[in-house]
């Protein structure tokens, strides 16, 4: 007896550290729950989320404020639009009067007041119809800025230029005929 | 003796018709008496004559016209740079020293300093430029740029002629857009109202034209 018992523990060796495979299954299904959990909690407590990182606003060389005019000569034909030019364009219809003739009556569509960046293109927007890419050259001297404009109508480059724009002296753009008018596009640097 | 290069640069200045009376003697003279010089003559010839067939002697340069007005603009702003680094250094050899003795300089201190104080003023009661336009370029040749600056309206004006109009029942939808976020890692702006909602986002597509979505 103690012969075959010595030959079988000298035949067939069990380690001590050698577990059950009873006992591994159910340290397989902790692990396994274990991790479950750990893995759903991290996913659904805003806690363990880092923190967000703040956008960084990008570098602009100005800013631009940008209108769709509409120009007729028979004001029972304005469209009714309520858009108000800002307190510094209060002379706008005059001013448009004197270079868009005959029109006599002026109301805005749409405006846009738009920062110019500096490394990106930079998009007024006043309308869907009828709306302008900016691309920015840098300053210029006497508080103006260069800038490579685009007029778009819809997905058709109208025309592409190179400008100096200074405060107080916009560009007015003279656009396609509508109705019994001319669409208008007006294009402003601010002080800075 | 001549080497392969030599009889090349030859055989190319025969195919252009760069020789000489003589010298077309001479080398065709050789041609007749190297067979294999003459079946390169002949191959170079078939593909100059294929070339000259199938390719126009004159390629257009795309958008001509916008390549020769960005470069006038380039020589114009290189003229302007060589014609103030001109009078910077002009005014940096004038002797301030010299200045300094001639007897009216007082007088002329004092109303160099009035001027300078009506500038000033003049400066901050008015516009310090005037907005203009370098150049011009419309893609469809129907369309032609004018441009002009009106002293009444003090405006510089850009009118586009030749526009197809818009038709007169499309609805003319404005925006009051009141700031803008740009995303330059995916491209788009997004156009926020004075309230904070988006009115708009604009992206490009694969053709690089913009769109609208809202």
């Amino acid at each position: 007896m103690m012969n075959e018992e010595f030959r079988m523990t000298k035949e067939y060796p069990i380690p001590k550290s050698e577990v059950h495979p009873r006992k591994a299954w159910l340290r397989a299904w902790c692990f396994l729950i274990l991790s479950s959990f750990l893995i759903l909690n991290s996913s659904f407590c805003p806690a363990q989320q880092p923190a967000p990182v703040p956008a960084k606003k990008p570098a602009t060389d100005g800013k631009v404020w940008g209108a769709l005019v509409y120009a007729t000569t028979d004001a029972a034909k304005l469209t009714g639009s309520s858009e108000k030019a800002p307190e510094n364009q209060k002379d706008l219809f005059g001013r448009l009067g004197k270079v868009f003739m005959p029109y006599t009556h002026f109301e805005i569509i749409g405006q846009h007041v738009q920062d110019v960046f500096r490394e990106y293109e930079s998009w007024v927007v006043p309308s869907r119809d009828l709306f302008l890419k900016i691309d920015s050259k840098g300053p210029a001297p006497d508080g103006g800025m260069n800038l490579h404009l685009q007029v778009w109508r819809e997905q058709q480059v109208l025309v592409k230029t190179d400008a100096v724009l200074h405060p107080g002296s916009p560009l007015f753009i003279g656009g396609p005929k509508w109705r019994d008018g001319q669409l208008l596009f007006v294009l402003d640097l601010a002080k800075k | 003796m001549k080497t392969p290069s030599d009889e090349n640069h030859d055989l190319i200045r025969w195919l252009d018709g760069e020789m000489t009376a003589d010298e077309r003697r001479t080398f065709e003279a050789t041609l007749q008496n190297d067979p294999e010089l003459a079946a390169e003559a002949e191959s170079m010839r078939q593909l100059s004559e294929s070339l000259k067939t199938h390719l126009p002697a004159e390629m257009p340069v795309p958008h001509a016209d916008f390549f020769n007005s960005q470069i006038q603009v380039r020589i114009a702003q290189m003229d302007l740079d060589e014609a103030r680094e001109r009078e910077k250094a002009a005014a940096s050899t004038a002797s301030w020293f010299s200045w300094l003795r001639m007897p009216w300089l007082a007088g002329a201190a004092a109303a160099a300093a009035a001027f300078a104080i009506a500038g000033l003023v003049w400066t901050q009661n008015s516009s310090s430029g005037t907005s203009t336009i370098a150049s011009t370029y419309t893609p469809n040749p129907a369309v032609h740029a004018q441009v002009f600056h009106s002293s009444d309206a003090q405006a510089t004006v850009l009118m586009l002629d030749g526009l197809e109009p818009v038709p007169a029942e499309k609805k003319i939808v404005g925006f009051r857009v009141h700031r803008a976020e740009s995303d330059a890692e995916v491209a788009t702006t997004t156009l926020f109202d004075e309230n904070g909602s988006i009115i708009a986002v604009v992206s490009k597509d694969a053709k690089g034209q913009p769109t609208l979505l809202q």
